[in-house]
């Protein structure tokens, strides 16, 4: 009976919004399932893109801790991802030109250690100069760090790309072989379609943990920081710098911390990508990666980490779900119509809910110090004009 | 709401030696010289262009000088960042009152308070329990000037949503959760009613008699000739005279660089 309780309490406490963005979701959720078990998706596949969905909600955490909090401009998304995914490839695979063959944790620490400096070595000359400088340097950065990945064969390869990279388990006890030691299952709910759920489901089910934990760890902590008087110094900066500064804030130093944070963020989703792939390419670094995730900050919310992990989401569901559309005997291929379904949503988003689908509504107070903090500022609003007007 | 008064009282709170700031052939400080005593409410006036809203900005150190000494409770601050001369108990506002989009009165006055440890991103993990502390003592300190402001009822509503006035207001009340030694008020009637006006007017003498100090910049004469003493007059980038009211009044200097009169 508690549950059922707790679920109808926190139902009641959404906004209408929410209400229409869990109901969507959870009907989609059922769509896929029907897809699922009526072999149109198989399991594996299915499981593979919710980890790719997690890679994009971790790439929109990341930089929704540069833009939606403290207005950090990065178009280096992208770069960060593939130092993230080239720091750790480079780090295990068997072909690597540099090191190869440590374990894939000492290419994740590497790989962040890696993404900090260079986040502090761009942060160091331009985050003191207006916004538009960061902007305009990332871009730049984007590019230089694409082009050494392709052209500096003795360090990356060059457009070989970074092969034999082991999985992120290698080497663990128990979780190494789990995939294949598990026994395979052959279930046939409707007929003519079995279900496999064999080696490759249980591997896209690991990889799928490790997804989950690098949200979860990053969600946690952003969302933490978010709320403390620190997230409050970023957004004041994000909203005005100089009244950041006249109040004694050193702006310089939070602007920094916040670049850092959301780049090694980005990282951890390329060190994913790597091990979930096992092959680095240049393509990896395509400024295309830096456009969708841009676009799902703005999509699910500036400022809001819940409003970062739906749009991480959406992307990947439009992605991959323009893949099934068959427009049948029109010449259509639905692939390159991708990019203009996107610039659609993205458009009608910007007019009709500017603030993204699931903006940051409640007070950000330290938990537990107000508890009669107003769920949403508007309704609060609305009330004491009401009272004037009496 | 500073009880702890430094050692050496003497020390003026806030002393400018020959300021000077160019911006390319335009001299907007020349040489401006002059002292702030602690305790006082101290005006500054002058004419539009008179270099009033520069020379703010050379001592809060939003402008870098090209040449003079500023000295804030005994430190020398020339050149230093804003949020260092901010450190040193030297607080601004700002002409136009700044808003902070997304947040509701009580969020944007509590970036007022100074050293939270809850600014420090590793203190949210390593002692969570000193950061909730020190968030629920601001929040207690916030609500409280806020009720001394008697504009409490604003607590919750969005720090964009609320007058100009109101934003005069809140502005002032969260730089006193800074704690400054010494407050510099850009204007702080430009724009505000009449009876909003008189509010800030006691809130001001209110605060100067628990012990900050003001300079406050003002074009309405009627506010600040019944509010500051001493009061400074700037015109050209300098400094004109300083006196009580009355002698700046019938300073026939003063007058002439209003109203654009002749010889000196």
């Amino acid at each position: 009976m508690e549950v059922p309780k707790r679920f109808q309490a926190g139902w009641e406490g959404m906004s209408q919004v929410e209400r229409s963005v869990a109901a969507t979701l959870l009907g989609l959720v059922f769509v896929l399932f029907l897809a699922v078990i009526g072999g149109v998706l198989t399991p594996a596949y299915f499981v593979f893109l919710l980890g790719l969905g997690g890679m994009y909600a971790l790439l929109s955490l990341g930089l929704n801790a540069q833009w939606g909090f403290t207005g950090l401009i990065n178009f280096s998304v992208a770069a960060f991802f593939g130092i993230g995914a080239y720091g750790t490839a480079l780090m295990t695979a068997d072909n690597s030109p540099i090191a190869g063959g440590f374990s894939p944790i000492t290419g994740l620490i590497v790989a962040l250690i890696v993404t900090a400096v260079i986040a502090v070595l761009i942060g160091i000359p331009t985050l003191s100069l207006r916004d538009d400088y960061l902007a305009i340097a990332t871009l730049g950065l984007a590019e230089v760090v694409r082009l050494i990945a392709l052209n500096q064969d003795s360090w990356t390869n060059g457009s070989a790309g970074v092969r034999g990279i082991p999985p992120f388990f290698d080497g663990w006890p128990i979780l190494d072989g789990l995939p294949r030691a598990l026994p395979g299952f052959r279930i046939e709910l409707v007929p003519g379609s079995p279900l496999f759920l064999e080696t490759p489901f249980y591997t896209a089910m690991l990889n799928l943990l490790i997804v989950g934990t690098f949200i979860g760890i990053t969600y946690f902590a952003l969302r933490r920081a978010h709320r403390a008087p620190w997230g409050r110094l970023l957004r004041t900066i994000r909203a005005d710098e100089d009244l950041a500064k006249a109040l004694g804030k050193n702006t310089y130093w939070y602007k920094m911390q916040a670049f850092v944070l959301g780049c090694l963020v980005m990282a951890l989703a390329g060190v994913f990508y790597a091990h979930l792939n096992r092959y680095v390419a240049p393509g990896t670094l395509d400024p295309i990666t830096t456009f969708y995730v841009w676009v799902a900050v703005m999509l699910g919310g500036s400022g809001s980490n819940r409003g970062a992990l739906l749009g991480g989401f959406v992307i990947v569901a439009i992605r991959e779900g323009t893949r099934a559309i068959d427009f049948g005997a029109l010449p259509l291929e639905a692939a390159p119509l991708r990019l203009l379904v996107i610039g659609l949503l993205i458009i009608l988003v910007m007019r009709f809910r500017p603030q993204g689908i699931l903006p940051p509504q409640r007070e950000l107070i330290w938990p537990g110090v107000v508890d009669d903090a107003p769920s949403q500022p508007d309704k609060a609003v609305r009330d004491t004009r009401g009272a004037n007007n009496e | 709401m500073s009880e702890s008064e430094p050692a050496e009282t003497e020390e003026p709170v806030l002393r400018v030696e020959d300021a000077r700031k160019t911006f390319g052939g335009l001299v907007a400080t020349d040489d401006a010289t002059f002292e702030v005593e602690r305790g006082t409410i101290t005006g500054m006036i002058g004419p539009n262009g008179a270099g009033k809203s520069t020379l703010f900005n050379l001592i809060s150190g939003f402008y870098g000088t090209d040449g003079g000494r500023i000295n804030v409770n005994g430190t020398d601050v020339t050149g230093l960042d804003p949020y260092e001369i901010a450190n040193h108990g030297l607080i601004r506002t700002f002409q136009t009152p700044r808003k902070l989009e997304g947040m509701t009165v009580r969020e944007a006055m509590l970036v007022g308070p100074q050293n939270q440890p809850g600014e420090s991103f590793v203190k949210l993990f390593t002692s969570p329990g000193e950061v909730a502390a020190a968030e629920e003592q601001n929040l207690e300190d916030a609500q409280q000037i806020l009720e001394e402001f008697e504009i409490d009822h604003l607590a919750t509503q969005p720090a964009t949503q609320i007058s100009g006035g109101q934003l005069k207001l809140v502005e002032l009340a969260r730089a006193m959760l800074a704690d400054p030694e010494i407050l510099l008020l850009d204007e702080p009637v430009a724009g505000v009613n009449p009876t909003l006006a008189n509010d800030l007017r006691e809130q001001i003498k209110r605060l100067n008699e628990q012990g900050t100090t003001f300079l406050i910049i003002e074009h309405d004469m009627d506010f600040i000739m019944n509010l500051a003493d001493p009061i400074i007059v700037l015109n050209q980038g300098s400094v004109l005279t300083s006196g009580s009211p009355d002698e700046v009044r019938n300073d026939e200097r003063v007058i002439n660089a209003y109203l654009g009169g002749g010889d000196v």
